[in-house]
């Protein structure tokens, strides 16, 4: 799963898979563009549902955050 | 009362007194009642406006609890992962459903009063006291502010993405917090209401950082913003005709320079004077002419403001039924760019509605269809401007980095010349004179003075201009000016201090022929 995680966010921002921050969005690695790209293809990928409310910098703040906020989502 | 005024400076002095002598679960007191007294004696707003907004505000977001806790409670005794969903959707629906109707009702207030479609044609009938009271009952002070800062706690709410509030004041207090209930910056009720909870204990560094915060924030403001305003309305107000392009481009590129110091230079005192009472705002400027593209001047200029347009328009368009079902549909198709069609209608609709957030003119909305375009086609060209830049073998670097803001300083004057213009005529007239009447020379005559600054006010202004650099250069490169003025020798430290007190005191614009009583913001 992390590795499908990391080649969907590779592919829509290569930048992100070598940072090591904790505010991917205020750094201005990763934009909203990107993010609703990155949520569609998470959830094609695992097909699963992406919830506005889950769409905040803490769960983007970095590729671990992503890796465990889809965890969450397939576990519930 | 404005935030210059003696008024002012009396109210916040007494204000900060009683809120450090007040037992400390109490200090949040001080400042709704510091805010009532801004709101209704200061600013003579009627707050039927505010009061209805905050009512509903709690209303909803007591709903919205409950709907919560009974919905957790019922999948608590659900085992069965289907109907665990359907009763999920079932609750959401009716969250929605409120949500959408407070939305629908408070939106409405703001349209009701900022358009003043309905209470146009009354008024007018109106004559006298009934008029003047009528006029603030019908346009409440900071309604732009305080609407979108309060559905950002409903729309939070319902996503369980902060807690409700179950004190009324404290809703109150959230919405119309007196350095930031006229102007923003949009706060977001999670990281207010922990700072209304806290104990605060009295510093004496942290008051002084707050005010030296403020005395900056009117430097920008009286020093440069309101001198940069005589200049700009003197030029904009003459018949296009007989101004010369290089007047009109001069007059634009200060009335980018005045924008941005009147806005910041509001934003640094509402700061200046939470921070005294131990309550941090959220940044609203990142020094946005240091951009390097217009999304990122976007994401430096007025923060609060496009991070509300991001969380609660774009991210709730794209994860709509709507948005998800275009998503599908368009994703794999045209070369690449199909999957860009969601962003591209949330990014058009964001600007058409920051556009008419700013203003009821069709210049306004224009200009927010030109930011959106302007961003759309960005979007859409990206990897085109990758495989040019490559093909060219252009290196990022410095000179690189300013061409590209550069870039951004012109796609930023072309849009303030159409919202300083007073009609769209105007406009018209005045992009043409940079084509066919330039007279570049008319810089360099006495044409130039005889726009309200003297040469010895254009000294001046270079110099305030040249100081303003500095501080940014400085916070550009992650110093915290205080803090780095706090560790220089004494000598430089108070030159630096009293410079620029008396700089404000001398050379501020006070009264007389030139309004400095209003911000430029509060109009929007």
């Amino acid at each position: 799963m992390e590795e499908k995680i990391l080649e969907i966010l590779g592919e829509h921002c290569e930048e992100a898979l070598d940072y090591n921050g904790d505010n991917m969005m205020e750094d201005g690695i990763i934009d909203s563009f990107t993010v609703i790209n990155v949520i569609s293809d998470i959830e094609d990928e695992f097909d699963i549902e992406i919830d506005a409310k889950y769409v905040v910098a803490e769960n983007f703040k970095n590729k671990e955050a992503i890796i465990a906020l889809v965890q969450k989502l397939l576990e519930e | 009362m404005q935030f210059t005024s003696y008024a002012f400076i009396i109210l916040w002095m007494i204000a900060f007194s009683l809120y450090y002598l007040v037992p400390k679960n109490a200090q949040w007191y001080v400042l709704l009642a510091a805010s009532t007294v801004f709101y209704v004696i200061g600013l003579k707003g009627f707050p039927l406006g505010l009061l209805l907004t905050g009512a509903t505000t709690y209303g909803c977001g007591l709903y919205l609890k409950r709907n919560l806790a009974e919905e957790k409670d019922e999948l608590s005794g659900c085992s069965d992962k289907e109907s665990k969903k359907a009763l999920k959707t079932a609750f959401q629906k009716k969250r929605k459903r409120v949500q959408i109707l407070y939305i629908i009702f408070n939106l409405g207030l703001l349209v009701f009063y900022k358009y003043a479609v309905i209470a146009a044609p009354f008024m007018e009938r109106m004559s006298g006291s009934g008029a003047e009271f009528l006029e603030r009952v019908m346009m409440p002070l900071g309604i732009s502010f305080y609407t979108l800062t309060a559905i950002s706690y409903v729309i939070d709410a319902g996503r369980e993405n902060c807690e409700t509030e179950t004190d009324f004041l404290k809703v109150v207090l959230f919405l119309a917090y007196f350095p930031s209930v006229t102007q923003g910056p949009f706060n977001r009720f999670t990281q207010m209401k922990e700072q209304f909870e806290k104990e605060h204990t009295f510093q004496y560094d942290r008051m002084l950082r707050g005010i030296q915060r403020f005395v900056w924030g009117a430097f920008k403001k009286m020093v440069i913003a309101d001198r940069l305003g005589m200049f700009v309305n003197r030029v904009y107000g003459a018949e296009p005709s007989v101004v010369a392009g290089s007047i009109y481009v001069c007059a634009t590129v200060f009335y980018m320079l005045q924008l941005y110091a009147d806005f910041s230079g509001y934003i640094d005192m509402a700061a200046g004077i939470s921070e005294t009472f131990d309550i941090v705002l959220p940044d609203n400027f990142k020094r946005p002419y240091f951009s390097k593209s217009v999304a990122e001047f976007w994401r430096r200029w007025h923060i609060t403001l496009g991070t509300w347009f991001k969380d609660y328009v774009m991210i709730s368009f794209a994860m709509s039924g709507v948005g998800r079902q275009i998503s599908k549909a368009c994703k794999n198709k045209w070369n690449g760019v199909g999957r860009q069609i969601v962003p591209i209608m949330g990014t058009m609709l964001v600007w058409f509605f920051t556009g008419i957030w700013h203003g009821r003119t069709v210049s306004y909305m224009l200009w927010g269809v030109y930011y959106g375009v302007i961003m759309s086609v960005s979007l859409i060209l990206e990897p085109s401007f990758a495989v040019w830049k490559e093909k060219l073998h252009i290196r990022d670097g410095k000179v690189w980095g300013f061409v590209r803001m550069a870039r951004t300083w012109l796609i930023v004057f072309a849009a303030d010349v159409l919202i300083r213009s007073v009609s769209l005529a105007q406009a018209g007239a005045i992009y043409a004179s940079f084509v066919t009447r330039l007279h570049i020379r008319e810089l360099f005559s006495k044409e130039l003075t005889s726009y309200g600054l003297n040469k010895y006010e254009f000294v001046l202004l270079f110099v305030v201009l040249l100081i303003w650099l500095a501080a940014s250069l400085l916070e550009e490169r992650g110093r915290d000016v205080r803090t780095y003025l706090a560790g220089r020798p004494a000598v430089v430290r108070w030159v630096c201090y009293y410079g620029i007190v008396l700089l404000l005191l001398i050379t501020g614009i006070y009264g007389g022929g030139y309004d400095t009583a209003v911000f430029m913001y509060q109009s929007f």
